[in-house]
């Protein structure tokens, strides 16, 4: 059985808002063939295990991974898709990797959100007798968490326009980001509303693009790379479907996922113990809500740790110092984009986005489903 | 006395979601050819040799990248069929398949790979059978539009007769 898995490459296309020069297989080729390319390995020879992420209805297409075989290696070979959120691909390859079965394992995640409408796609995730005829979407769904989470913790509207004002200033250094800007408070406040308090840019962007990884157990990574960075804790946990059942404000599953991930790396005190935060932004006041469940802060505490610039990328712990999903990144994408850029930032290879403290320590957080339903954190470290 | 029957509720919905998807760059080359030059183009793996269709970035068994395009004979041969008796539905136009009618898959000569498509013949069991030589038949230049419609079905050659 392996003890450890690492991360031993990483590729990302830029994120652009329409891709349709690629097919679905042809943008997945794209970070496949990089991601080989730059780690030296062989499909046939040397990778054992791929796993894919993506999502049926967001395709178009009854088992979404069934049409991409060709370009993952899944041809008379093993191939699995998981149907949530990218994290929960690294999730379940360290999982097989640390089982022993498996040595090298290949995670790409896509999604293409420009071939249909989010707000459609959305409201099938809703459950088609009790919730679905009112058209919800997440939007609409995220407006009462937000609503919540302020009218709890008295967070303000313009403390959340600072997460924007952030994530797309760092968005302008990372080159695969699909939008950025130099905005103020008061022009995020004044972008169009679209389910109040929620705003267009509090929004992340309907986005093309792919993600690919290869993990791999000691052994391996060992021979593959001199910069392996390590998969210190997994944990995932999941809350109620029904938006009832929830106080929306609360974070218990991202807690437990967190918990469960911090035990496995040893982290007793996550606010002094991690250096760097990337985690999943889909809307603005989603990155304080998931620090506090994260235990970065205290609850109702990250938007005055964000006011002080202690989140800045030269801050203190920066939180998604790549702009975050905020810069462009599409659903399903969303977490192993999450674990790429905290693993870009152990090794060191964030180009002009790398944070300016020494990273010993990552954390990343992908969530599935309205509201963060579904939570997924991997701690990632140096030797 | 009496029972009241159990009334159970159950809600009709359509789940109807739109997409536009992107044919990328081997099927966009694939279907402009036989559009606008009436030519099937398949591609061939730089290792193996095997000629691919539909054309696709990937040879699946080399895992290498496909760069060489062939040109196919429109002429092939039928490898499997059935005779249709549900009125499947094309969800280009919303409209189905009037049933009797035959699916068959049919290599083209020069290729590995089959294509399926409608066989115009028949749907009788003594006037079909497997080994049958065909001839695709494309929709008149003038109103091709570029998707796989504009292969419109398999013509059977004339004058074959079936083997005992």
């Amino acid at each position: 059985m392996a003890d450890r898995v690492a991360i031993v490459g990483i590729a990302q296309t830029k994120f652009a808002p329409k891709r349709v020069d690629v097919s679905c297989g042809e943008m997945a080729y794209e970070v496949i063939e990089e991601v080989l390319r730059q780690t030296g390995l062989e499909m046939k020879k040397d990778i054992d295990n791929a796993i894919s992420c993506s999502h049926d209805i967001w395709d178009g297409q009854t088992i979404s991974n069934i049409g991409i075989t060709d370009v993952i290696g899944g041809h008379l070979r093993s191939e699995e898709k998981m149907a949530l959120d990218g994290s929960t691909a690294v999730y379940y390859g360290t999982i097989g990797i640390l089982s022993g079965e498996f040595d090298c394992t290949l995670l790409m995640a896509h999604t293409k959100m420009s071939q249909t409408n989010r707000n459609i796609v959305n409201n099938d995730a809703f459950d088609p007798i009790y919730t679905r005829l009112l058209g919800f979407d997440y939007t609409s769904a995220a407006a009462l968490q937000v609503r919540r989470y302020m009218y709890k913790y008295g967070i303000t509207p313009e403390q959340i326009a600072r997460v924007v004002v952030k994530n797309l200033g760092n968005a302008k250094l990372n080159p695969v980001a699909h939008q950025s800007g130099n905005l103020t408070v008061a022009e995020v406040l004044s972008s169009p509303l679209v389910a109040s308090p929620l705003r267009k840019l509090d929004i992340a962007p309907d986005t093309d693009g792919a993600v690919a990884m290869i993990l791999a157990s000691e052994k391996r990574a060992r021979k593959i790379t001199k910069n392996p960075v390590w998969i210190r804790g997994i944990g995932a946990c999941y809350d109620a479907h029904y938006l009832g059942d929830r106080d929306l404000a609360d974070v218990f599953a991202l807690q437990k996922a967190a918990g469960q991930a911090y035990r496995m790396a040893g982290i007793k005190n996550p606010r002094r113990q991690i250096d760097v935060a990337e985690v999943g932004d889909d809307f603005s006041y989603q990155e304080l809500l998931w620090m506090e469940g994260l235990g970065l802060c205290e609850r109702g505490g990250a938007a005055k740790m964000l006011e002080a610039g202690a989140t800045e990328i030269k801050g203190r712990l920066p939180v998604n110092p790549s702009g975050g999903l905020l810069g462009g990144v599409p659903i399903n994408v969303y977490g192993l984009n999450r674990v790429a850029e905290a693993a870009l930032q152990v090794m060191g290879q964030a180009g002009d986005h790398q944070v300016k403290k020494d990273v010993k320590i990552a954390v990343a957080q992908g969530h599935s489903g309205f509201c963060g339903q579904h939570q997924c954190v991997v701690v990632l470290g140096k030797e | 006395m009496v029972q009241k029957e159990q009334e159970w509720i159950s809600i009709p919905m359509t789940v109807d979601v739109p997409f536009r998807f992107a044919a990328g760059q081997y099927l966009s080359k694939f279907m402009i050819e036989m559009r606008d030059n009436s030519k099937i183009y398949a591609v061939k793996c730089p290792q193996c040799g095997r000629v691919q269709l539909p054309p696709r970035i990937v040879c699946a068994e080399c895992h290498v990248k496909n760069d060489e395009w062939v040109e196919l004979s429109h002429e092939g041969t039928l490898v499997a069929f059935t005779i249709m008796y549900l009125p499947l539905t094309d969800p280009t136009t919303g409209k189905p398949h009037e049933p009797p009618f035959v699916y068959g898959s049919i290599r083209l000569d020069g290729s590995t790979s089959v294509l399926d498509h409608f066989v115009n013949v028949e749907p009788d069991m003594d006037k079909i059978w497997v080994g049958m030589r065909c001839r695709l038949v494309l929709r008149p230049q003038e109103n091709r539009i570029g998707d796989l419609s504009d292969i419109l079905y398999f013509d059977t050659l004339p004058g074959q007769v079936r083997p005992k």
